[in-house]
């Protein structure tokens, strides 16, 4: 490897994390009533902030939420790098091949069938919360299942896409049909929820969420070198050895909590897990699954950060929904990639 | 001695796919066994279920009858992580290997033999080292694989699969998609790998020309036959090579190591060095002109005539266009 490349390995995490921590310290300091900066940083490492008030904004609120869009991004963003090497196409990702809109189907279940099927598991509470996540990772891993039986079936990657779009419609189809018999309160709450947002999580659920994330990147770890190998085919892994079979439900498995729970508990956004592993190979110059899955854990989480921070409206005290603001950046950034001469090439 | 041992034998295999309760044979009757240190060609036409045995080979699938054995042992006894270990591959399949060198892709050669992270010791490096020499890509390591053109690729390719440092590499095509000159210089190396590394190669080709020039031994796999192995010369010799062709269509010629449309009898009788009358009976053979008892042909050397002998005349002529021009063609 050479010279520069091993300088940008060493320099680059540390400007990542650092990075990091400025975009968390903006953020945490936008919003509607302006807190000074010297303020967040004396109350973030323990010496204590002079009102009350600003007390509660930090700590109850912007905190959670900066929290919430770190983890989703980074949740993301491993959602997206394991399934374009997986599946070979440089635009795979969870909200593209549909799986988003599964985990959104699981969710329509439980907060519009209660209306249906008579049962009420939706709202808040412990049960509410682990309720919504395992509805959410369910229905991802479903359209997961069925996109991997697909896969092998066909091997040409557009056709991929455009059967994750019809699964994408299908599963709208059935939301819309949940919606009609839903009742007026539940609909209220999908609707609010299927918008996107990362500050409805609390405390209590945003260590839920730690959990889950953890969980899901258990199976990211142990299979990092079989993604790497993955990378000149399925074949060809095969014959080095990686059990395509336990590599498969590792991804299913790992894709679909990940994916599942940020989706659960900040609704589907888009583009975070398409965009952000291209991003890290642009940027770390490399293939290699062993720097990719940080690094698209490191972007992944500015990113969405920043996107938080740019939703705030810097200067009014109104919020654009997070979605809307991810697609902004998120869309041109893909059509960028795809005009770019040697996209498939690079990937 | 060691050179005996076969690394692999195949004892009366079948390959073929279930179809229900029924068994689909795509191919039978295979024994065959391969030695370290020599390169292997197996030739033979479309669809014959080459890529069948060779997927039988490589433990991806169970032959329907008859054993492989690896170095002695029944194949189906091996688990992939120690089949992974001996057995190393060049497939046909496009990669697009997102933004790795070739140094990485090397690398991922040694998949096998690293721990769960892929961390390389000292000897993997040695090991990726010497691959990265014997298939003289030093040049390229830090070169985007994205790159390379397919000749250096196939020849990157051939560097990973000898990192993987099995006994048995097996490659599928190397030569398909490469010009002239790199199809020859990709099966030297090769046949130079398999006598440098003592590594038993085997190669799965549908370049005749250059595969009799390299391999130590040829295995024809004619359709609905036996597979035929021996040493290529002594195939060529015995005329088992024209099984590979169509009958009555095509001929392989042992003179000149070529196929032809026509069989060897057919052609003119061309007195004359060699390396003139060859190409003076390419050019008969084009244009379908037969041999004619009323004209012997004599092809000269330095400088280049040829005489034209008819019972009344004889004509001396200098290019090969006013020989057929002669015998009233073009």
């Amino acid at each position: 490897m050479g010279k520069g490349s091993t300088n940008r390995a060493r320099f680059y995490p540390m400007g990542g994390l650092l990075l990091l921590l400025i975009l968390f310290l903006i953020n945490v300091s936008l919003g509607s009533i302006a807190i000074p900066l010297e303020e967040i940083v004396s109350g973030l490492t323990g010496g204590g902030i002079s009102k009350r008030s600003w007390e509660i904004i930090l700590f109850d609120y912007r905190i959670p939420k900066a929290l919430t869009a770190i983890l989703a991004g980074v949740a993301l963003s491993l959602s997206g790098l394991q399934m374009q090497t997986f599946f070979r196409n440089p635009l795979a990702g969870p909200y593209v091949l549909g799986i988003s809109s599964g985990a959104g189907l699981g969710v329509a279940l439980l907060l519009l069938g209660g209306s249906a099927f008579g049962w009420n598991l939706g709202g808040g509470g412990f049960i509410g919360v682990w309720g919504t996540v395992l509805a959410a990772s369910t229905g991802a891993i479903l359209v997961l299942v069925l996109m991997s039986i697909t896969a092998w079936r066909v091997k040409d990657s557009m056709t991929l896409l455009i059967i994750g779009l019809m699964f994408g419609s299908a599963t709208g189809a059935i939301i819309s049909v949940l919606s009609y018999f839903g009742g007026a309160e539940e609909l209220k709450l999908f609707t609010v929820w299927s918008m996107g947002s990362l500050g409805g999580v609390s405390q209590a659920q945003l260590g839920v969420f730690l959990i889950t994330c953890l969980l899901g990147i258990v199976p990211v770890l142990i299979f990092v070198k079989s993604f790497n190998a993955m990378l000149l085919g399925e074949r060809y892994a095969e014959s080095m050895g990686v059990n395509l079979y336990q590599l498969r439900w590792a991804m299913i498995l790992s894709t679909g909590i990940l994916a599942g729970s940020a989706t659960a508990f900040c609704g589907p956004i888009a583009f975070i897990g398409i965009a952000v592993p291209h991003l890290a190979r642009m940027m770390f110059q490399t293939g290699d699954h062993r720097v990719l899955f940080p690094a698209s854990a490191l972007i992944g989480a500015s990113f969405l950060l920043l996107c938080d921070s740019i939703s705030q409206l810097p200067g009014t005290a109104e919020t654009l929904p997070i979605n809307a603001i991810t697609s902004l950046f998120g869309a041109p950034l893909v059509i960028w990639l795809i005009l770019k001469r040697n996209f498939s090439r690079d990937f | 001695m060691e050179k005996d041992t076969p690394i692999l034998e195949g004892k009366n295999v079948a390959v073929g796919y279930h179809k229900g309760k029924d068994i689909h044979w795509v191919a039978r009757d295979l024994s065959f066994c391969v030695r370290p240190g020599q390169l292997t060609c197996l030739l033979g036409p479309n669809g014959v279920g080459k890529s069948t045995l060779i997927k039988a080979i490589m433990g991806q699938k169970l032959p329907t009858s008859g054993t492989i054995l690896f170095q002695g042992k029944p194949l189906q006894q091996l688990g992939a992580k120690e089949m992974a270990r001996k057995v190393s591959v060049v497939l046909t399949d496009r990669i697009s290997p997102g933004n790795l060198n070739v140094r990485q892709l090397v690398e991922l050669g040694r998949g096998p033999f690293t721990n769960w992270l892929g961390s390389l010791s000292e000897e993997d490096e040695k090991v990726i080292d010497q691959a990265i020499a014997s298939t003289n890509i030093g040049y390229l390591i830090d070169k985007n694989v994205a790159e390379l053109s397919d000749g250096q690729l196939q020849k990157v390719m051939i560097a990973r699969a000898l990192a993987q440092d099995g006994e048995l590499m097996i490659l599928d095509e190397p030569t398909a998609h490469l010009d002239l000159i790199n199809r020859m210089e990709i099966m030297q190396l090769l046949r130079d790998i398999a006598h440098s590394r003592h590594k038993a190669m085997l190669v799965v080709t549908h370049d005749l020309d250059i595969a009799v020039e390299t391999a130590d031994v040829f295995w024809l796999m004619p359709c609905g036959g036996p597979l035929v192995s021996g040493t290529p010369e002594d195939i060529i010799l015995s005329g088992h090579i024209n099984q590979l062709l169509p009958q009555g269509k095509f001929y392989f010629n042992p003179s000149t190591g070529k196929i032809a449309s026509i069989s060897p009898q057919d052609e003119f009788l061309i007195d004359g060095p060699e390396k003139v009358v060859q190409w003076l009976k390419l050019a008969l053979r084009k244009r379908g002109i037969k041999p004619d008892g009323n004209i012997r042909l004599t092809a000269m050397d330095d400088p280049i005539r040829f005489l034209l002998e008819r019972e009344d005349h004889t004509v001396q002529v200098s290019t090969v266009e006013e020989v057929l021009k002669e015998l009233g063609d073009g």
